[in-house]
């Protein structure tokens, strides 16, 4: 007597599914990230260290760079840029002003500048920029840096 | 004769191609965007006010320069590199010895970094890596984890709040930066 075989088990994986999970790394994504308004003008390499620590009130953070500009006409000293736009020092503490305001009262004086500056700029401009900061009480600094490996 | 309806084929929308329109909209983001990256070596800077007087005993001071030639001078002696200062760090604050040349205690001791300018930041940056490496290591030691785990303590869970503060108790860390000297 012959042995009826049974009908192979599909084997084939079900790929309904797929737009769901693409879907939650879409939605994800869009949540978690900013949108780069401005195409940046200074090229900023940051340098490395190990002891880092992490903010935990990402909202008090606002963001300063330092470095080259791309643009060769800008000269090839080092410069400042805060929100995509160039600023020049001495207009540094309207731009502190203007951030602690917009954090209001509360949290104006917890404000904490994220420093992303290139790792070949000199110390005079960094020295510059923190003695604006502390004119202005903005006196938490975080420098910003890659882990090393 | 009886007529049989033909079923009627129900209008139905393809959705095989959802998934690439789903990975096309996710492309562009990832693309479009950069992730708040918060990392990095946090620092209190001094209030603005006129220096005051207040004497600090020469052995409570721990004094590293950097010049414009990015040479380093630690304690008054040139340093080729960095690799003793962590544990020359953690011998100055601690003491353990009651070495009369280091701290008097561990929150007396002062880590002074000076720098010129024309010093790099990449080695202002690596010094401060150091010093807050020293410390993280010490209150990592004194809670019996090492200084990745504490750093990475979540200060919102109270038994890691609880080790956090044990750890720092009496150990300020206590950080001078002095403003750039010009170059002579």
């Amino acid at each position: 007597m012959r042995v009826k075989k049974k009908s192979k088990a599909e084997t084939e994986i079900s790929t309904t599914s797929m737009p769901d999970i693409v879907f939650l790394l879409l939605f994800f994504f869009m949540v978690s990230a900013t949108i780069k308004t401005e195409e940046e003008q200074l090229k900023v390499t940051i340098p490395k260290a190990g002891a880092l620590t992490k903010v935990e009130k990402q909202f008090l953070i606002r963001e300063l760079h330092v470095g080259f500009p791309r643009n060769q006409k800008l000269g090839s000293a080092p410069k400042i840029s805060a929100g995509g736009k160039l600023i020049e020092l001495n207009s540094l503490s309207n731009w502190v002003q203007e951030q602690k305001t917009s954090l209001g009262e509360a949290y104006g004086d917890q404000m904490i500048v994220l420093l992303r500056a290139h790792e070949e700029v000199d110390m005079g401009i960094i020295g510059d920029i923190q003695s604006e900061l502390r004119k202005n009480n903005a006196r938490k600094i975080l420098y910003r840096t890659l882990e090393e490996s | 004769m009886i007529r049989f309806k033909k079923p009627r084929p129900e209008p139905k929308v393809s959705a095989g191609s959802m998934a690439d329109i789903a990975f096309l909209l996710l492309i562009f983001f990832l693309v479009a965007t950069t992730l708040l990256q918060d990392k990095g070596l946090m620092l209190q800077l001094p209030p603005d006010v006129p220096p005051t007087e207040t004497e600090i005993k020469n052995r409570n001071l721990f004094k590293i320069r950097i010049n414009s030639k990015n040479q380093f001078l630690i304690e008054g002696e040139i340093a080729a590199d960095l690799q003793n200062l962590k544990s020359d760090l953690i011998d100055f604050v601690l003491n353990p010895d009651a070495n009369p040349s280091l701290a008097e205690s561990p929150e007396q001791a002062i880590i002074s970094i000076k720098t010129q300018r024309g010093t790099s930041y990449a080695n202002f940056i690596e010094v401060l890596d150091e010093v807050k490496e020293a410390y993280y290591t010490m209150y990592g030691d004194r809670v019996g984890i090492s200084s990745r785990e504490f750093r990475n303590l979540d200060r919102k869970v109270p038994s890691q709040n609880e080790l956090y503060l044990a750890g720092r108790e009496g150990l300020p860390m206590n950080i001078s930066i002095a403003e750039p000297d010009k170059i002579n």
